[in-house]
C-alpha cells in the first residue's frame, strides 16, 4: 500500500480507495482477513485511529465486516453489490467530467464524442 | 469501549496554579497531552502517577478490569520529562535497581533495548555514568528502563524533547510496536511539544489550559469538527464572530474555526482545509491565550 503524507486527500481516505479497489477488483478475496488496525498503522506508520476510521468507512459500504474480537474481514460480495458499487463510482468520475466540461463550455454532443474516442483508445 | 484511565475532576491547588481536568484516556490508542509551557500537562501526570498528592477528585485506571489496585501501578510504565534517575547511576545501576523495584522488569529486555537506542551495554565493566551522557542520551536510556518492564500502560512526559529527528521516528515506531504487540490491550497517554513530528502515532487528544481540558477527542474526529479558514484580509469582518482563533495581515486572513459555523457556500472568496494535528493545536491553543 502506498501513502502519501501531503497529500490534500486524507491518509484515512487514500487507505480505504486503495483496499476499496482491492476488493472489487477481487484481489482481496471475501472472506479473507485484513490486517489488524494496529499492525496497518505500525507497518504504514500512521496513527490508529487512521486506519481504524479507513476500515469503519469500509464497514458502513458493507465492504468489510468487524468480527467481535477476530478483527476485520471482506465480506463476500455478492455480485449485484459489486455491480452497484462499479455502477456508483462510474457514475461520480463522470459528474466530476460533466462538471469540468460545463466549465469549459463544452456540449454534450461533444462529450459523447471525446467519450467514444477515449474508449476506443484505451481497448 | 473501555478507558485506560478516567479523570474524573482531579484537582491539584498550588499556591498560584490550579489543574482540575475532566478527561478520558482511551484503551487501545495513543493520546496525547498538548497544552503551551504552564499549561499543566506535567502536573496532571504527576498527579496521576502519585509523584505528588491530589487535592481531591478521581482518576480511575484500568476502567472495569478485574486488575487489584497494587497491580495498577505494576502495570503502568511512567516516566518524567527530566533526570528520571539520578546521575551518578550507569547503565548496570539502572539495571540493578530496576529489577529490584519492579518485578516485571526484564534484565536482558532492557540490555536489548540500550543497544538498540545505541547507548551502550548494561552488562560489562566499562560503564558510562548518566552525568557523562547527552540529554537525548539520557532519555534513551530511562525510555529503555520504562519499556523493558511488562506494562499495559505508558505515561511519558515530553519523551520526544530531547530527541533529534531520527531518534523521534524510532520513538513513534516504538509507540506503534507497543500497542499493536497486544492489539487493543495497550495504551500509551504522553505529553508533547513536538506536535508534528508526533502527529503520525497521536489518536486521541488532550488540550490543556490554565490548568483546565479545553478540547479532547480522538483526532480523526476533530479535524473533521473543525476547518482551517483562508481568505484574503478585508473580507473577514463577517467571518470574525464564527472563529474560534485566528491572524491577519496585510495580505491574508487565516483561523480556526468549528466546521458547522463555516458555510462555504455563501461565500466562495473563503477556502476551507482540513486542518492538521499541528494547526488545530495552534487554533485551540491561540484561542486559549486570547482568553487569559
Amino acid at each position: 500500500m502506498k501513502i502519501l503524507q501531503n497529500s490534500s486527500d486524507p491518509i484515512y481516505k487514500q487507505i480505504s480507495s486503495q483496499l476499496r479497489d482491492d476488493i472489487l477488483s477481487g484481489r482481496i478475496k471475501g472472506g479473507e482477513a485484513l490486517p489488524s488496525i494496529r499492525s496497518l498503522a505500525r507497518d504504514l506508520k500512521i496513527s490508529v485511529i487512521t486506519t481504524m476510521k479507513a476500515y469503519e468507512e469500509l464497514t458502513t459500504e458493507g465492504l468489510i465486516v468487524s468480527a467481535q474480537g477476530k478483527g476485520y474481514f471482506v465480506n463476500s460480495l455478492d455480485s449485484r453489490l459489486i455491480a452497484e458499487q462499479h455502477q456508483r463510482r462510474v457514475e461520480e468520475s463522470l459528474s466530476d467530467a460533466i462538471h469540468s466540461a460545463k466549465i469549459a463550455g463544452i456540449t454534450l454532443s461533444d462529450m459523447h464524442e471525446t467519450l467514444d474516442t477515449l474508449w476506443k483508445l484505451d481497448s | 469501549m473501555n478507558n485506560a484511565i478516567v479523570i474524573k475532576a482531579l484537582k491539584k491547588e498550588y499556591k498560584d496554579f490550579t489543574m482540575n481536568v475532566t478527561a478520558i484516556v482511551p484503551k487501545g490508542f495513543a493520546t496525547a497531552l498538548i497544552g503551551a509551557n504552564g499549561a499543566g500537562k506535567t502536573t496532571l501526570i504527576d498527579t496521576l502517577c502519585r509523584v505528588t498528592a491530589k487535592t481531591s477528585g478521581d482518576a480511575v485506571f484500568f476502567e472495569n478490569s478485574s486488575l487489584p489496585e497494587y497491580m495498577q501501578a505494576e502495570k503502568t510504565g511512567y516516566c518524567s520529562s527530566v533526570n528520571y534517575f539520578p546521575l551518578s547511576w550507569n547503565l548496570q545501576t539502572v539495571s540493578k535497581c530496576m529489577s529490584i523495584g519492579f518485578d516485571n522488569f526484564s534484565k536482558e529486555r532492557f540490555d536489548a533495548l540500550c543497544k538498540k537506542f545505541e547507548i551502550g551495554s548494561s552488562y560489562g565493566k566499562r560503564q558510562k555514568k548518566l552525568i557523562k551522557m547527552s540529554d537525548g542520551n539520557r532519555v534513551r536510556v530511562a525510555l529503555a528502563a520504562v519499556l523493558a518492564r511488562d506494562t499495559d500502560l505508558l505515561v511519558l512526559d515530553e519523551p520526544a524533547s530531547s530527541l533529534d529527528p531520527l531518534a523521534r521516528d524510532m520513538l513513534c515506531d516504538m509507540f506503534r510496536d507497543y500497542l499493536s504487540e497486544r492489539d487493543g490491550e495497550r495504551s500509551i497517554l504522553f505529553s508533547t511539544h513536538n506536535i508534528a513530528d508526533m502527529e503520525s502515532v497521536t489518536d486521541y487528544a488532550i488540550f490543556m489550559a490554565g490548568g483546565i481540558v479545553i478540547e479532547q477527542g480522538f483526532v480523526e474526529d476533530l479535524k473533521n469538527k473543525y476547518v482551517l479558514v483562508h481568505t484574503d484580509s478585508g473580507k473577514a469582518e463577517k467571518l470574525k464572530p464564527l472563529m474560534t482563533s485566528y491572524t491577519e495581515n496585510a495580505t491574508s486572513f487565516e483561523g480556526l474555526a468549528l466546521a458547522g459555523n463555516i458555510s462555504i457556500s455563501d461565500n466562495n472568496m473563503i477556502m476551507t482545509e482540513r486542518p492538521t494535528l499541528q494547526q488545530l493545536s495552534v487554533g485551540l491553543l491561540r484561542k486559549a491565550g486570547h482568553n487569559e
